[in-house]
């Protein structure tokens, strides 16, 4: 009985060891737009805009980007056809904010 | 009047028939048992890779090492709106060319003349198309039963009348409105069904491929390539397989002698995983996460997996096995399959049953790990990261060691032709959510640029190699990596389209280039030989753009920096009639 329950332990402490711990997501802080924004960039946007947008790539450097915030707001929204998606109907405004904050958080060297 | 009035009829009827039958004794069908006839002496291109043997190689010798300096343009076609350039395999049966444009155009050219025969263009959900990030090219066709087949990145499979260039069937196969993902790659015709596999990978989906039937169009099966089997969910903590990733983006082959279908898959999402050393148990998608970056043998009747090979467990990297080159070589007794995967590693399999003969490497530059057991397929130590900016750039860059296109194999000379990549990139790994509502979007996880290798700038090269040692006979280097598919031919020819627009003809034996033309623009796409009116000519397919290519402006400067990304054309070459006697 001993020996059957330390088998059944193990068993039981293998199965555990074999299960995968829950996933882990880069849940974002709401009160911090920038963070937020940092963490949207690198789940989408960071594909064409190099580097968290510190560089250029497929698409231009966003750091130190002399556009006004209507214009980067826009061009988010409605992307340019046959080079960026338009991302308007899935990122609500907040969210496309929060990229805003992040583009203008990077240093414009 | 009435004699005469039937005299006409019969005359017009004499003509008809007789067309008709100029046709027909053309043109034969196009079906299971000449597809898995075909071999390397066709005259045609059947197949995505010429034939299912996987070579991407034309018998064809009337160009060779002695008349390809006369080489010159015979026709071209235009197919317009052609955004990230021509990116399609063209297939040629019986002289006349078919071949797919960006937004799934397709269109059937007499090969000889350039005389458009008919064209087909599908009406596409342009509202997706403008919130997708790699639309709207389209990579290939497939032919058989008297269809030509074409996915769209709309989420269809569409069958389109190979003599009239009428729809035949159009079947939704994936709900790209809420999924985002598509079909970009060619589909594979096996036995009356076409099997096409979904865009996954980095995007939160479970990627699947279908085995449709071609005569209806009615879905036969679907296979998960993240929930296939009982096995592959446990390989997926959390039940993340939900949202895995995956896919099979380009078209695998249909071993024919033990009713095998081929096919490679995409990797899992998010791209770059934060779990450190502990991939098994934390981290976005703790375990193994099959069926990922694995080659996949499917049944083609039922979708059932017979066995597989897990090339990279939780990849890590985005170094898919969903390049679609398989190449069936026989040698020393041995059946081999021979599979490119994007981190530039080649794996040697048994063809019955997947298991690993060799792995060799074709890039110079790799750190992802520091070995592949050429005996067992084993990653030996594997990079993984944990979140935040890494010290080492990561090798090969996420472009890949090689990329989509395809090498060429020549029977004749027993040499496997294939560009390699070297290059890295800077990596800050970042902790993501994935997105599915309202619309599932990317989810890469991470940072990056582009970074030369620790070996010097960032360069391509094409090898000839023995395709099952890896055994190097000739390299020619580029300083921008090409980007096209490449051709060799039983006239003793390499062609290998250039990624800032000429297109070479090398020797094959050597290396040697004996002629070479500018198309103008940059390729990205197919390059095919096909016989039409008893004359050998070579299709390329041009126009530039794409998820590599678009980065060669910033890395390269011109002319890719100037190029323009929607100058797309098929050029076809063939040699002037009075030169064709030098051969």
């Amino acid at each position: 009985m001993i020996l059957f329950s330390r088998a059944a332990a193990l068993a039981l402490l293998l199965a555990a060891a074999a299960l995968p711990a829950r996933a882990e997501t880069g849940a974002a802080a709401p009160s911090d737009p920038t963070k937020n924004g940092e963490i949207l960039f690198a789940t989408s946007c960071g594909w064409c805009h190099s580097d968290g947008g510190r560089e250029a790539g497929k698409g231009p450097k966003l750091a130190g980007t002399t556009r006004d915030d209507a214009f980067i707001i826009n061009r988010i929204k409605n992307g340019k056809p046959g080079a960026m998606p338009a991302w308007g109907k899935v990122f609500d405004d907040a969210q496309i904010e929060n990229i805003l904050h992040y583009i203008r958080s990077l240093p414009s060297k | 009047m009435r004699v005469k009035s039937r005299l006409i009829a019969f005359s017009a009827a004499l003509v008809a028939g007789t067309m008709l039958g100029s046709v027909a004794s053309m043109a034969q069908a196009v079906d299971a048992k000449r597809l898995e006839m075909a071999g390397h002496d066709s005259k045609d291109w059947l197949t995505y890779h010429s034939s299912y043997m996987g070579y991407d190689y034309s018998g064809l010798d009337q160009i060779n090492t002695k008349t390809v300096k006369n080489l010159e343009v015979a026709w071209m076609h235009f197919p317009g709106r052609t955004t990230r350039g021509l990116q399609s395999m063209p297939l040629a049966a019986d002289g006349v060319v078919y071949y797919s444009s960006s937004f799934s155009r397709v269109f059937a050219i007499d090969g000889a003349s350039g005389k458009v025969l008919w064209s087909y263009v599908p009406k596409l959900d342009e509202d997706l198309i403008a919130r997708q990030t790699h639309s709207p090219y389209n990579r290939g066709i497939a032919i058989g039963d008297g269809h030509v087949y074409v996915g769209t990145v709309d989420g269809r499979l569409i069958a389109i009348d190979m003599k009239t260039g009428q729809p035949a069937w159009d079947t939704k196969l994936v709900d790209s409105q809420k999924l985002t993902v598509g079909f970009t790659g060619a589909p594979l015709f096996v036995r009356g069904k076409v099997i096409i596999g979904s865009q996954g990978g980095e995007w939160p989906v479970q990627g699947t491929i279908f085995g449709v039937d071609a005569a209806t169009g009615k879905q036969i099966w679907s296979f998960s390539t993240t929930a296939g089997t009982e096995e592959a969910k446990k390989s997926w903590g959390n039940d993340t397989w939900r949202i895995g990733g995956g896919g099979g983006w380009m078209p695998g082959t249909y071993d024919a002698e033990t009713n095998t279908v081929w096919w490679g898959t995409a990797n899992p999402d998010p791209l770059y995983d934060w779990a450190g050393a502990d991939i098994k148990t934390q981290g976005a998608r703790p375990g193994d996460n099959l069926y990922t970056t694995s080659v996949l043998a499917l049944d083609p009747d039922t979708g059932k997996l017979k066995f597989y090979h897990q090339e990279l467990p939780h990849d890590n990297w985005d170094f898919d096995s969903a390049l679609g080159e398989f190449m069936m070589l026989d040698r020393g007794g041995k059946k081999y399959m021979v599979h490119v995967n994007k981190s530039g590693f080649i794996f040697v399999y048994d063809r019955a049953n997947a298991k690993v003969e060799n792995v060799w490497p074709i890039v110079h530059n790799y750190n992802f790990v520091k070995n592949i057991d050429p005996k067992t397929g084993e990653l030996i130590g594997r990079r993984d990261f944990v979140a935040g900016p890494q010290q080492e750039p990561l090798c090969p860059a996420i472009a890949g060691g090689v990329s989509w296109n395809s090498g060429s194999y020549s029977p004749k000379s027993g040499l496997w032709y294939k560009v390699g990549n070297e290059w890295c990139i800077t990596l800050e790994v970042v902790k993501t959510t994935p997105i599915t509502e309202p619309q599932v979007q990317l989810n890469i996880g991470a940072n990056f640029k582009m970074a030369p290798p620790p070996s010097g700038p960032i360069y391509g090269h094409l090898d000839a190699r023995d395709p099952i040692t890896g055994k190097l006979k000739w390299e020619v280097k580029y300083n921008a990596p090409p980007t096209a598919s490449v051709l060799s031919t039983a006239g003793n020819l390499v062609f290998l389209p250039d990624a800032a627009g000429i297109i070479h003809a090398y020797d094959a034996e050597t290396g040697k280039e004996l002629w070479s033309h500018n198309d103008g623009v940059g390729h990205n796409g197919g390059i095919i030989s096909y016989m039409a009116h008893g004359k050998q000519y070579i299709a390329v397919e041009t126009g530039f753009g794409g998820l590599v290519g678009d980065d060669y402006g910033s890395m390269f400067g011109e002319p890719w920096k100037s190029m323009p990304r929607d100058a797309g054309a098929l050029v076809v070459f063939g040699l002037g009639s009075d030169k064709m006697a030098t051969k």
